[in-house]
């Protein structure tokens, strides 16, 4: 540990800990958007800046690492500089809701009262349509934090989203702006839930046009895998229909991270062809609602039939992706010890 | 474009991170512009994820563009002397932000030629000694060259007479020479030498000066800093407008290995794309690991953590001239070179309004009267306004060509002597447009990473450029808050160092900026 002083207060810190996060535990909130816990400190967006005493100018609290002794004020004059970033990035945004998602570059504008002087006359970026049906993509509310292109190289490891260009011109594109479905994106929505300004948006109609922060969460644990991570359902209040998926960063094991399939593909909940019952065929061929017990017993005979006319070898078990690491456990104990056959599968497996 | 060449060419190229730009101008020499399936292949070839070389490629200006491109050079001084005319007028051109010869102004390349044809004009210093020239690496010897590399002084010596002639990095941020070489053999292991052969900040001609007319003196310098700093490994970071710079340095690379004074010694050329901000160090340390010339958070500083992470000295090419002076004859007598109390020598680019534009060696302490006297042939035209060492240096009135150009010297007008480029304009050219082009450039410019300096020079240009026709789109009192935030915050030199031409130019034509003033007061009623 070290000690340092923080706006007049003794404060201590890990060695090494980035300023913005000793702060932070010591309840000082610095502001900031291009930074991510993700992502290896970048100090592009200057909103976190901070003086430290000794330092010719001001220092960028996510890129700064504690240091014994050293004396920082977050507040004072330095805080002006919050405000006048924040009209400089206004001055672009052309757009601040493409999708509903929350927008941390407004809600600093409103808590610091930051409006833009005028619009940059050159602030209108070409505009971008994709063809996937997942994520929409508004250049017109992007601030080129660059905290997506990042995502997809530091974290996700391939090459989706380019930070193209210099100066006035730059913008962030799929690569050489081609559809995602042509990159090696695997949708997974990454980019858009580290996007601060909301320009990355899930593209579906009913997840779009709500504002997110009005939705419902309800946590809960991903069925898709047996890995576990832990989204948030967000619900239309009124309808209480799932209408988008999130997770956050300081849900484990995923660390706020999805797949394209926990993201994006929770459609089937509100399916009208989804099973939500068991099921027994009946006399007349047609299936009929019924209860558990009855549906398993059903089950049950109609394999211990095939077990007496044709032996044990004659069943197979093939188990789900869906299912954890036990669950598989249990069924290919069931498969050896209860049916006594060695035919067990797990659509995983291939 | 030609697929079997191209895909001949690349699978022969290194895949090392650190060669990308490098294939990257080879696949643009040999084969053409880079489109997406050239990046891709070379992508692929590299084992580098496409989207990091689509970044790389749409970063600088000309990989893209083909080699035999006609380029109109549309800097200050160009614009000046009519380069939108020139730029409207010739077929196919396009319009590069400086090229480098605004001696020619204004200065137009076609390809690897430039525009009718280069002419030096300069004189014999004390110092540098551009006036003759040297045609090979004999008249070099001849001329007293090669002498301090052919019996080194010791580390400590060589940082003690650096010290004692007060000799600072001459690309304009003016840091003590002696101290960087100390603070950099201080640090353990491995170190590289990296010569910044980058030169584009509008005006600013002394380097290429150098590399044309004495590229062994260059070379001498170098080997001298590698091998007092135990640096087996040293390469040059040349922009890509150079093309005679690039032949001399080769060439005289060649003459020193030929003659057996680079054995353990590896120098390399390393060939810029287009891109200002290339310049600043550390985003050309990152370009050459292959990335786009963004500049890195600073501290750590190169001479501590540089290239590939290890301790580098990076040297400006004129910085790097005056050294074997010094060492022969003493930082003391290099000191003595300057005058009204300032230190040394240096080398002046001294462009626009005069009638023998040129590099010149003077004293440090001359002032721009004197240099267009003694060396320039006078004025051509009735000085409007001079900027005195580079576009980020400031824009001054004509009182100032009185001043010394030193920094104590131009400390009253709010300047610095930057990179010494010295550039007079004549009253026929607007204070007000200079300084629309001066933000224009920079804004072209900006790397685009921070926020103050991507943001606030394009907004500052469109003020500029509005109020020409009268127009206030922003506050005075703005106006300042945002060049607080640019100086103050920006990541580099870029950003922090726009805001000074800004102020000069408020502070010596308030007329122009009146408008400014009165959108303050409707704002405040």
């Amino acid at each position: 540990m070290v000690a340092f002083t923080l706006d007049g207060r003794s404060a201590s810190a890990p060695e090494g800990e980035l300023l913005v996060h000793a702060a932070a535990r010591h309840g000082t909130f610095i502001p900031t958007l291009c930074h991510d816990d993700k992502l290896d400190p970048y100090g592009g967006c200057r909103m976190c800046v901070v003086d430290v005493e000794g330092a010719p100018r001001p220092m960028p609290a996510c890129a700064t690492r504690v240091a014994e002794g050293m004396v920082v004020s977050t507040n004072g004059p330095i805080t002006e500089f919050q405000r006048t970033l924040t009209e400089m990035l206004l001055s672009e945004h052309l757009n601040e809701s493409p999708g509903g998602r929350p927008n941390e570059l407004r809600d600093l504008a409103n808590e610091l009262g930051a409006e833009a002087p005028f619009i940059l006359p050159d602030a209108k970026r070409e505009e971008y349509d994709d063809r996937n049906q997942l994520m929409g993509y508004d250049p017109d509310a992007c601030i080129l934090c660059a905290r997506c292109v990042r995502y997809t190289q530091e974290v996700m490891q391939c090459s989706a989203l380019s930070l193209e260009g210099r100066g006035g011109h730059a913008r962030i594109v799929p690569t050489w702006e081609l559809s995602w479905l042509d990159t090696e994106c695997e949708l997974c929505g990454g980019c858009l839930s580290v996007c601060p300004t909301g320009a990355i948006y899930e593209k579906f109609e009913e997840g779009t046009k709500q504002p997110e922060r009005q939705l419902e969460q309800v946590r809960t644990t991903c069925t898709f895998c047996g890995v576990g991570c832990q989204i948030d359902l967000n619900l239309d209040p009124q309808t209480k229909h799932i209408v988008k998926v999130t997770s956050k960063d300081e849900y484990l094991p995923n660390e706020g991270n999805l797949c394209v399939k926990g993201r994006f593909a929770f459609n089937f909940v509100h399916h009208p062809d989804r099973l939500t019952q068991p099921l027994v065929r009946g006399d007349d061929g047609e299936l009929h609602p019924t209860t558990w017990e009855h549906a398993i017993e059903t089950a049950a005979a109609g394999l211990k039939k095939v077990i007496a006319e044709h032996g044990p070898q004659s069943v197979g078990f093939l188990s789900s992706a869906r299912l954890t690491n036990e669950e598989n456990y249990l069924i290919q104990k069931l498969a050896r010890t209860g049916v006594g056959t060695n035919s067990v599968h797990s659509c995983e497996s291939t | 474009m030609d697929v079997l060449r191209a895909t001949a060419l690349i699978a022969e190229l290194p895949v090392e991170r650190t060669r990308l730009l490098d294939n990257l101008g080879s696949v643009r020499r040999e084969v053409g512009p880079i489109t997406m399936e050239l990046s891709d292949a070379l992508a692929d070839h590299m084992n580098i994820r496409r989207g990091e070389v689509h970044e790389v490629v749409s970063f600088y200006s000309f990989l893209q563009v083909p080699t035999d491109a006609v380029r109109v050079c549309t800097g200050p001084v160009c614009d000046c002397f009519g380069a939108r005319d020139l730029l409207a007028s010739t077929a196919g051109a396009i319009e590069v932000a400086c090229l480098g010869h605004c001696d020619l102004a204004p200065a137009m390349t076609h390809g690897d030629e430039i525009v009718p044809d280069v002419t030096h004009s300069t004189n014999e210093g004390p110092a540098v000694g551009l006036g003759s020239g040297d045609a090979t690496l004999t008249d070099y010897e001849a001329r007293g060259g090669l002498a301090i590399l052919r019996e080194l002084p010791s580390l400590e010596r060589a940082v003690a007479e650096l010290k004692a002639s007060g000799l600072t990095g001459y690309g304009g941020a003016g840091f003590p020479t002696g101290v960087k070489w100390e603070a950099v053999s201080r640090e353990p292991g491995r170190r590289y030498v990296v010569v910044n052969a980058d030169e584009g900040e509008p005006g600013t001609i002394k380097d290429r000066y150098v590399m044309e007319l004495r590229p062994h003196l260059m070379v001498e310098a170098t080997l001298i800093a590698m091998r007092s700093l135990d640096a087996s490994e040293g390469y040059i970071y040349l922009r890509e407008e150079y093309a005679q710079s690039r032949a001399r340095l080769a060439g005289a690379i060649e003459e020193f290995r030929a003659a057996g004074l680079m054995d353990g010694l590896s120098l390399e050329l390393v060939i810029g794309a287009g891109a200002y901000i290339a310049g600043e160090e550390t985003a050309m340390l990152e370009s050459m690991e292959g990335r786009r010339a963004m500049p890195r958070l600073k501290p750590p500083f190169p001479s501590q953590v540089g290239y590939l992470g290890r301790p580098t000295l990076i040297q400006n090419v004129e910085t790097l001239a005056h050294i074997p002076a010094i060492l022969r004859n003493g930082g003391e007598w290099w000191a003595a070179l300057g005058t009204r109390g300032a230190s040394g020598s240096r080398l002046w680019s001294l462009t626009g309004a005069v009638h023998r534009p040129g590099c010149y060696e003077a004293p440090n302490g001359v002032t721009t009267r004197e240099l267009v006297e003694e060396f320039g042939g006078g004025f051509t035209d009735d000085v409007g306004a001079v900027v005195p060492g580079g576009a980020a240096s400031g824009i001054l009135p004509p009182a100032a060509l009185d001043a010394p150009l030193t920094r104590d010297g131009l400390r009253e007008y709010g300047a610095g002597p930057g990179s010494a480029a010295v550039q007079v304009f004549p009253t026929s050219y607007s204070p007000l447009r200079l300084l629309a082009e001066t933000m224009r450039f920079f804004a072209e410019e900006s790397c685009q990473k921070c926020t103050p300096c991507r943001i606030g020079n394009r907004a500052l240009h469109h003020v500029f450029e509005e109020l020409e026709t009268g127009e206030a789109v922003m506050t005075r009192e703005k106006v300042d808050e945002w060049l607080l935030a640019m100086e103050k915050t920006s990541i580099c030199g870029l950003g922090q160092a726009s805001p000074f031409p800004v102020r000069n130019a408020m502070t010596h034509w308030p007329e122009f900026f009146a408008p400014l003033g009165e959108a303050n007061r409707a704002a405040r009623s």
